[in-house]
């Protein structure tokens, strides 16, 4: 068996382990058996024998056990189970290579291990380990017939290979395309981690949003339809009660559905709206972010959950990344709910913070004035810090900002200012959301990250929804250049590849159907796109590739065989019995036989010469031969 | 012009021995390839006139050595006698020194002469006491052996097979060439006073032009796959060894020079290959050459020829 073969193997079996890897999602102590891959390798690549047969089964027994413990009590999921039998079976696979039947295995076991992995993780590392699989794949599927033919020696499987390789990229693109999209899950449920969010719960406890304020994980990645000046800021959820620990959402919520292709909340002008193409990356909440305010969502699913602060959620949570096309105006948000009173709530124990607003504002203030006095004077006497000791025994932890360590980060000034509003008979509510974002020159979107994460407060300022950040401007870190670059090629993996969706398929065959001028069927879009792209693109598809062969065959074997195998075609459509292991002189008798037209001797003498004799074809040779070709050929 | 004399040569030979022209083409083929020949067929089917007419036809001389269980190396190779005259061993050469070398019944003597006449085949020279002698150019063992009977025969290990470029079998000779035997005149001086077709000089030559005919790589690959797959195949026990590969390829290089051509094509190949081969193989079931000789068909015909 050649050592190339050999390597193939290893290098698949350490395909679909790496795949799973790269997961993240492999329990640590079941990866661990993966190791025992290198030994085995080691061996078989060196020559050496298997493991005998008994250790061979005994450990598949208790692989076997290992597995339904798994399953049912260390991960609690079949599936992860599942991921992490293959993995051990690839380690007893590696001691254990003896028929070329167990290379077989091997490769449909990392097959297996690569299908697992594509449903645990989205990463464009998973893109690149697939490519490497399928160029491996490919080799030793074609090897393999090699080495069942016994011709290893005699026949370099290079152009094969590449041919191969290349035949199978072209197919796994065109259905990749063409295959219908499918909204919803395949599993049932979804095995991404999703990252771990604050603020935008139904409670969200006070001081939590200090611990993710220097994550740099990207939440979600936006391009603009049209520039937008800064500052940027996402709205997602609102909160508006309080209980001197936690806020906490109360407001009713209310189910919408597609209006046409669109989830609309308020009647707007599209001319007027700027659009958003958010990409949200796998999140545990369901709240949908834009710039506020959102007045009109493109994206898929039949329903949305809203609420009367005009705040979005999906109807379940994001396991998935989730795209969507915002929509949002910067016009008036007239305040249009009956019930002001529950953003006038406060707590018990606000001596203090009464006082303090007392003191900021005037008597003679209007709304408008005594919001701003608040905002500019906690913007002013108070310092931003992320380093925000507990507060004492006995003090809340908004008493301890205002009147002790006079620090604290967008949480603390939020809470003050609503507070302070709400003292003063203005009715105010806190917004949790996403403040700024690095913009990515590269692909001309913005970057969106944990650390971004920001509140900050509406009031009701002469029946209009106004935006107050009391919180001092913070500078935002720079990404390096190269990491920019690195996101953008993720963005864009994210963006095409792994986020593919019936959408894109119909620009595709709205794309292709141009030329033809079909007249449109709005509800049959979609519908169409699939049939055009199976009808015209499929065929053209194989007739492309058979170009290709075709091609290839004249310009790997040139004219003079080129023509010679189209003669021995012919000869076998006259019924000659022609195959592969045909020599020019059985064809030649063949073609005797069926009583052909023309010289068929001289020519293949021609053939001959040339290709066997090394000799190069004068101008008046060639078309002697093509003129004998046509003799046949008539 | 080497065509026509191969073509003469043909012709003068197949005027004594009618109706077997693609084994007389073997011989010449196995000549050219600086080759030894191996005949196993039924005794009185035309052997030993072929090795006669083959030599006389070509100028060559000619030596019939009856291989008997009694016959000793020196009997072949030669002595060295004292001569009281000069009071020195003078060298008495024996019947190998010769062009054209008919070993009749190679598997009736011991194995003992059986080495010594393969070692000179495979060397072209022998030794005697310490001197080397080189053997006449062109030279040209033809051995016969009889495949039924095996009663006191010593047969010949493979590996002393593998010392023979072809084999071949006569066969009977068709009804209308074996009715023209019968009234045949059987006797040698009617070949004996043959004129010559070409010289044995020229065959020297054409022997060092057959080197130089051409072989493509692909065709290199065709034998190359050939070889690989008498090793692979489940019907045969040994395959066929590098040195058979050698002789293939200086067989097939012959048998292009022989049809007047200076490049090698995939009908040499496979034309050849059984004739080659079949005496280079052991079957899992024992059985003759002839059956090895299938085996090989059947393997050419599983091996796409290129193109």
């Amino acid at each position: 068996m050649p050592q190339i073969y050999k390597f193939l193997t290893a290098l698949l079996a350490f395909t679909g382990c790496i795949s799973l890897v790269i997961t993240g999602e492999m329990n640590p102590f079941m990866m661990i058996t993966g190791i025992g891959l290198f030994p085995g390798y080691y061996r078989f690549l060196k020559g050496m024998e298997p493991a005998p047969k008994w250790a061979v089964s005994s450990f598949s027994f208790l692989t076997l056990i290992v597995f339904f413990f798994d399953s049912f009590v260390i991960s609690n999921d079949s599936f992860l189970g599942v991921a992490h039998l293959t993995i051990t079976f690839q380690v007893i696979k590696s001691f254990d290579l003896k028929e070329p039947w167990d290379h077989l295995q091997v490769y449909f076991m990392a097959l297996l291990q690569l299908i697992v992995a594509s449903e645990l993780t989205n990463s464009i590392a998973f893109g690149i380990i697939f490519l490497l699989f399928l160029v491996a794949f490919v080799s030793a599927m074609v090897l393999s017939h090699f080495v069942k033919e016994g011709t290893t020696e005699t026949v370099r499987f290079s152009t094969p290979v590449f041919a191969i390789s290349l035949l199978a990229l072209f197919f796994t693109f065109l259905f990749f395309v063409s295959l219908p999209r499918v909204s919803g899950q395949i599993w049932g449920k979804s095995h991404i981690k999703s990252i771990r969010t604050v603020g935008f719960s139904e409670r969200v406890d006070f001081g939590s949003f200090g611990d993710i304020k220097a994550d740099p994980t990207v939440i979600m990645r936006v391009e603009l339809s049209d520039a937008v000046e800064r500052p940027y800021y996402w709205r997602g959820m609102t909160l508006n009660y309080f209980d001197r620990t936690s806020w906490a959402n109360t407001l009713e919520k209310d189910r919408i559905y597609k209006d046409g292709e669109l989830f609309v909340i308020r009647s707007f002008r599209r001319e007027d709206a700027i659009g958003q193409k958010i990409y949200l990356e796998p999140m545990d909440n369901d709240v949908l972010f834009g710039m506020s305010d959102i007045v009109a969502i493109e994206s898929a699913g039949y329903s949305m959950i809203t609420d009367s602060a005009r705040s979005l959620f999906l109807p379940y949570k994001k396991g998935k990344r989730f795209n969507y096309l915002a929509y949002s105006t910067s016009d008036a948000n007239s305040v249009t709910e009956n019930n002001m009173q529950r953003y006038l709530q406060l707590p018990p124990g606000m001596e203090g913070i009464s006082r303090l607003a007392k003191d900021i504002n005037d008597l003679g203030d209007s709304t408008d004035q005594k919001a701003r006095k608040i905002e500019q004077y906690l913007m002013r006497n108070y310092s931003y810090s992320l380093s925000v000791p507990q507060p004492p025994e006995g003090m809340s932890p908004i008493d301890d900002f205002l009147f002790n360590t006079r620090k604290g980060y967008c949480e603390h000034y939020a809470t003050a200012m609503v507070l302070m509003l709400r003292i003063s008979g203005i009715p105010a509510r806190i917004v949790t959301g996403f403040f700024g974002g690095e913009t990515n020159d590269y692909g001309q979107y913005i970057i969106v990250r944990q650390s971004n994460a920001h509140s900050w407060v509406e009031a009701d300022i002469d029946g209009i929804w106004k935006r107050f950040d009391p919180t001092p401007p913070v500078s935002e870190g720079v990404t390096s250049g190269i990491s920019l670059f690195l996101d953008m090629i993720r963005m864009k993996w994210g963006r095409y590849i792994v986020a593919f969706s019936l959408f894109d398929q119909r620009e595709i065959a709205r794309f292709i159907s141009f030329p033809f001028q079909i007249p449109s069927m709005p509800e049959m879009k979609s519908l169409r796109g699939m049939v055009l792209v199976i009808v015209f693109a499929l065929p053209a598809g194989l007739i492309l590739v058979w170009v290709i062969m075709k091609s290839l065959r004249w310009t790997r074997y040139g004219l003079v065989t080129g023509y010679y195998l189209r003669v021995r075609d012919l000869v076998r459509k006259r019924g000659g019995k022609i195959t592969s292991f045909s020599t020019p002189a059985e064809v030649k008798s063949e073609a005797a036989k069926t009583g052909m037209r023309g010289r068929v001797s001289e020519f293949i003498n021609i053939y001959e010469e040339h290709r066997f004799g090394g000799k190069s074809m004068t101008e008046e040779a060639r078309a002697n031969y093509k003129e004998l070709f046509r003799e046949i050929n008539h | 012009m080497e065509r026509q004399s191969l073509k003469r040569l043909q012709e003068s030979i197949e005027s004594v021995i009618k109706g077997k022209s693609d084994a007389v083409k073997m011989a010449i083929v196995t000549l050219l390839g600086k080759g030894h020949l191996l005949l196993e067929d039924v005794p009185g089917i035309g052997k030993t006139t072929l090795a006669f007419t083959l030599a006389k036809a070509t100028n060559c001389s000619f030596q019939r050595v009856q291989f008997t269980s009694d016959l000793l190396p020196t009997d072949i190779i030669g002595v060295n006698i004292y001569n009281p005259d000069t009071r020195e061993f003078e060298f008495r050469s024996g019947p190998l020194f010769a062009n054209i070398i008919l070993a009749d019944e190679i598997n009736r003597t011991n194995p003992k002469t059986q080495s010594a006449l393969l070692e000179a085949m495979n060397e072209r020279r022998v030794s005697v006491d310490r001197k080397t002698y080189r053997l006449p150019e062109p030279f040209m063992v033809i051995a016969t052996q009889n495949p039924l009977e095996y009663h006191g025969t010593f047969p010949l290990p493979e590996s002393q097979l593998d010392r023979f470029m072809m084999h071949l079998k006569l066969g009977y000779p068709a009804a209308e060439y074996e009715r023209q035997v019968l009234f045949q005149q059987a006797s040698f001086d009617s070949i004996e006073s043959m004129a010559p077709a070409i010289s044995s000089e020229e065959i020297i030559r054409m022997q060092q032009e057959v080197d130089a005919v051409k072989i493509d790589d692909s065709l290199v690959d065709y034998i190359m796959s050939i070889i690989t797959h008498t090793r692979r195949s489940d019907k045969i026990r040994l395959g066929v060894s590098p040195r058979g590969g050698q002789f293939l390829l200086k067989a097939v290089k012959a048998t292009a020079y022989y049809e007047g051509r200076e490049y090698v094509t995939p009908d040499d190949i496979k034309g050849t290959a059984p004739l080659v081969l079949g005496h280079r193989i052991i079957l899992k079931t024992q059985t003759y050459i002839s059956d090895a000789e299938r085996v090989i068909e059947e393997i050419l015909s599983g091996i796409p020829v290129p193109v």
